[in-house]
């Protein structure tokens, strides 16, 4: 996807969702080629699971044939009102199957060539502790650090004000710095130094 | 908790990795063919919805009118049929009220004008002090006697008939 000029990116973006809820099938396999990328990659860094991001991404798009006609372009961009249906696709998948934040499977098996770049250890690590943050955090990590929102898009995907995600951010960075650490502690113990995560309920609002 | 400087340049420096690394990450190959068909089969299901949907209003405003045509011809039905009702049945049959039964017909007064069937009389109910009459042996000098008087359009009255004397008897007591 061509990030040079995002405006006219995002003007595209707004006529083929148009299109879509006029019934044209090619905009929609269009769009599709253009944004599945982004929300795939979304999902698979706050899942870290490739199966998990896959079944996400196609039921966003499902969604997008139903739900086109409520984009409203004046809250926001066609991607960020992508990342925000693969949001609560994402959290509604994860609460069904209880995996908010521990004992989050990483994918085995053989690695292809896209991989290899996560094969470095640090990065591994890195996204293995992402993936075992409280949600709320690392939703907020993963839109701003991972996929380059703006604090105000990431503000508009995640449903609260700008104040809070500058919160949620300061204190997941906080949270993958002491899991980093050589001496990092249980998250669990972890947790409590930052004080209490946010229950699921408040995220999934 | 050690959060220094170097910690969160470290940091930023691995979230800049995995940024990359994630760039570079290609989702499974796109089965267009699928994605036609998948779209092809949600318009049609909206197709069938929006039939489905101007189907039922339609029904719902059938039903309505139906409804509205039962209630309107039910409402004409009750109104005929109250209205000769309330002209053939007696007032006094529609308000029952408990008015002690009259054992006796009216009685003419003595020097009145004779009762004629074409003249409109006002029936006035009256409570007479026992008093007033001749001294009956054995009845309490204090008692009365209700009585309606049949009076006529002079403001005379014309006839008097009493009640039952058993029941309408008021005691001193009562007074």
């Amino acid at each position: 996807m061509d990030q040079a000029d995002p405006g006219s990116n995002d003007r595209a973006d707004v006529r083929l969702l148009a299109e879509i809820v006029a019934g044209v099938e090619q905009s929609f396999v269009e769009l599709y080629r253009r944004r599945h990328n982004d929300v795939y990659r979304f999902v698979f860094a706050m899942a870290k699971s490739r199966s998990f991001a896959q079944d996400v991404t196609q039921e966003v798009f499902l969604n997008v044939l139903e739900n086109a006609a409520r984009f409203d372009s004046a809250k926001g961009t066609v991607r960020a009102w992508l990342f925000g249906c693969a949001r609560h696709v994402t959290l509604d998948r994860l609460r069904l199957e209880r995996r908010w934040t521990d004992d989050m499977p990483a994918d085995v098996g053989t690695l292809d060539s896209d991989e290899r770049l996560l094969a470095d250890q640090r990065v591994e690590r890195l996204h293995a502790a992402i993936a075992r943050l409280p949600v709320e955090y690392r939703e907020a990590l993963v839109l701003f650090e991972l996929q380059e929102l703006t604090y105000a898009e990431t503000a508009t995907v995640l449903d609260c004000p700008i104040g809070t995600v500058r919160s949620r951010l300061h204190r997941g960075r906080v949270l993958l710095a002491t899991m980093l650490d050589e001496n990092a502690q249980p998250l669990s113990e972890v947790k409590s130094s930052v004080g209490a995560p946010l229950q699921a309920r408040e995220v999934c609002s | 908790m050690s959060n220094t400087p170097h910690d969160a340049s470290r940091l930023q420096s691995d979230l800049a990795q995995l940024r990359t690394a994630l760039r570079a990450l290609e989702p499974p190959e796109v089965d267009e063919a699928a994605l036609r068909a998948r779209f092809r089969e949600m318009q049609q299901q909206r197709a069938q919805n929006a039939v489905a949907e101007r189907s039922s209003r339609f029904r719902l405003a059938a039903a309505a009118a139906v409804v509205l045509a039962l209630g309107g011809i039910l409402a004409a039905v009750v109104l005929r049929g109250e209205h000769p009702a309330s002209v053939l049945v007696p007032v006094a049959a529609e308000t029952p009220v408990a008015i002690p039964v009259p054992v006796s017909a009216f009685q003419p007064l003595p020097n009145s004008t004779s009762l004629s069937p074409s003249s409109s009389y006002n029936v006035v109910r009256v409570r007479i002090p026992l008093s007033a009459f001749a001294v009956v042996p054995g009845t309490q000098q204090g008692g009365s006697i209700e009585a309606d008087l049949l009076v006529g359009e002079d403001g005379l009255a014309r006839a008097i008939r009493f009640n039952e004397a058993e029941a309408l008897l008021v005691s001193v007591a009562d007074q």
